[in-house]
């Protein structure tokens, strides 16, 4: 069996900046591994050294997101697969659910797809069930513990806001993991070197055989956030301080 | 705006619409409004048709109920066949839920295999001509996008985007029932309720605690108490949830839970990128740091300049004799 994992590359810190046209400008932020991805690459390795597969880990993105790719290859994946085509540079949730869908299949006897939560630009977590159902596959998402895992089935814990919800889940499945179901490795030196020259493979729609999937929303406009009202600080001692900041939140209808 | 479906949650204690709920329903009522159309809601277990006919009173004209005790809280694949067979059954332009863990998995799926637009974490949805531009925030709420959807839209909304539909004459609602067979990839076992589950996303006040408490001794005597004497529910930054001195879940910002209080509170949180994304929406935001450059201060309603260990005392005893 091969397990995937789909892993996006993000600027570290969010403060972007919003071009002219209304594109995202990362401009000068370290691009990184989404945080959900990394629990999701640790997972699938921890379930790979169990059961004896192999980790391919896959990516739609540009020739930039190769140094993320093989920090996964130096964490222990076995196999990476860039797809990268000037088509998919503002596609929806959707569209890229289509192209991920396509790349897994070419990969083939895949029984897990592992992801994290939400990438934490984007912040949507809908990619996880719209790649399950371009697959056809079952989906679990927000999954906090996988106890068992074999050939058809898989045993997990779903950490939703308020509850836990004990799953059986039906192979092949895509699930999407949460922070603290482990603690992601550190990649070794020694396999850092091994993969520093790794080239990723790369593939475009054609080469897989697709016609660009058309979006089912565009996004027209991106502007920053509404400015806050400015702040008062609150003058005086500190006694002073506790008194006027109570009686302003009593004003204001907070307390 | 022929048609707008809301899918309808209930209430812990009965089987009327809850908060968020009456938020869509009040929405929708207003664009069905504008658009000479109808509002509908679909509902889902063991009181769907109870709760389709208590949101009567809320603007809706129309329910697609489908009755069960395993729709309680039904599988992915359960809970699409549902939604899709009520779509099959009208002509919707719309369909709104909650943007809750659980409801992005089912929309996002039904949005999938309906090969429609979907929408996650809204904040706004407004028509334009023939199509809908929807609101969300991105990128920790850095970049407000305006999304474009020309066929019908799955939106899952945060909370507080809507004001609440009040209770006015009840309409009939008119019942569809839905009946559908139910298959699924995926088997319940087991439900229980999160040890130390901290509802933040639910709290009017939340009150954390960051690295300017100088200790987890520190922390834990002092933001527990300040949120009881506010009544509220204590968060953290990432920094003392990664030092281990506080539980993940109740981390606060980007990598955490995002919150919209009426009132937050950050006590010794010097504000980083990844800690304002969880919080800045708030309503009124306090800020209580001993450094006057700390980002905190710059989306501060109210900023205190001062050690937290002298102003927090004091601001419990101060919120306990104006009791």
């Amino acid at each position: 069996m091969n397990l995937v994992v789909c892993l996006k590359q993000v600027p570290q810190q969010n403060n972007v900046r919003i071009g002219a046209d209304h594109t995202i400008d990362a401009g000068g932020i370290e691009p990184i591994i989404s945080l959900f991805d990394e629990y999701a690459i640790e997972e699938a390795l921890v379930w790979a050294e169990r059961i004896g597969a192999n980790v391919t880990v896959v990516s739609i993105g540009d020739p930039s997101w190769s140094d993320s790719m093989r920090r996964a290859l130096a964490m222990g994946a076995t196999d990476a697969l860039l797809i990268h085509d000037a088509a998919c540079a503002e596609l929806d949730t959707h569209a890229t659910a289509q192209i991920a869908a396509a790349a897994i299949r070419r990969i083939g006897d895949v029984g897990l797809v592992f992801c994290g939560r939400n990438s934490t630009d984007d912040e949507t977590g809908a990619f996880v069930p719209a790649l399950a159902r371009a697959l056809g596959w079952a989906q679990a998402t927000y999954v906090g513990a996988i106890q068992q895992l074999d050939a058809t089935v898989a045993q997990l814990e779903r950490h939703l806001e308020d509850e836990v919800e004990q799953l059986e889940v039906q192979l092949p499945a895509v699930l999407s993991v949460v922070k603290g179901i482990n603690e992601p490795r550190y990649p070794s030196l020694v396999r850092i070197r091994r993969v520093a020259r790794a080239v990723i493979p790369t593939l475009t729609l054609a080469d897989l055989g697709m016609a660009p999937p058309v979006p089912a929303t565009r996004v027209v406009q991106r502007v920053p956030p509404a400015a806050r009202p400015a702040s008062e600080i609150l003058a005086g001692d500190a006694a002073t301080q506790v008194r006027a900041l109570v009686d302003r939140l009593r004003d204001a209808q907070v307390l | 705006m022929n048609e707008i479906m809301v899918i309808a949650a209930r209430a812990a204690d009965a089987p009327v619409p809850d908060a968020q709920t009456r938020e869509l329903l009040g929405h929708g009522r207003a664009l069905a409004d504008a658009a000479g159309g109808v509002l509908s809601v679909i509902a889902w277990g063991p009181d769907a048709a109870a709760l389709a006919r208590a949101c009567g009173a809320y603007g809706a004209d129309r329910g697609y109920v489908c009755d069960g005790e395993q729709l309680a809280a039904p599988t992915t694949d359960m809970a699409v066949a549902v939604l899709r067979a009520a779509v099959a059954a009208g002509a919707p332009r719309l369909i709104m839920s909650a943007a809750s863990f659980r409801m992005r998995d089912i929309t996002a799926a039904l949005a999938a295999d309906l090969a429609c637009g979907h929408i996650a974490g809204a904040t706004d949805i407004r028509p334009d001509g023939d199509q809908l531009l929807v609101t969300r925030p991105s990128h920790g709420g850095n970049v407000i996008n305006t999304v474009a959807c020309a066929g019908l839209a799955v939106v899952a909304v945060r909370k507080q985007s809507f004001a609440e539909a009040s209770p006015g004459a009840a309409r009939a609602v008119a019942l569809v029932t839905l009946d559908v067979p139910m298959t699924s990839r995926t088997r319940v076992i087991a439900r229980r309720p999160r040890a130390g589950a901290v509802n933040l996303g639910d709290a009017a006040i939340v009150v954390s605690g960051g690295r300017g408490l100088g200790s987890p001794e520190h922390y834990h005597a002092l933001i527990p108490r300040l949120a009881a004497a506010f009544g509220g529910a204590w968060g953290a930054s990432r920094a003392i949830v990664d030092a281990g001195w506080v539980p993940y879940d109740h981390q606060v910002g980007q990598t955490g839970k995002t919150v919209t209080p009426k009132l937050y509170v950050a006590c010794g949180i010097s504000g980083a990128i990844q800690h304002l994304a969880g919080m800045r929406s708030s309503r009124v935001i306090v800020a209580i740091n001993k450094d006057a450059a700390a980002p905190i201060f710059r989306v501060a309603t109210y900023g205190i300049v001062g050690d937290v260990h002298e102003i927090i005392p004091l601001l419990i005893a101060e919120l306990e004799s104006r009791r």
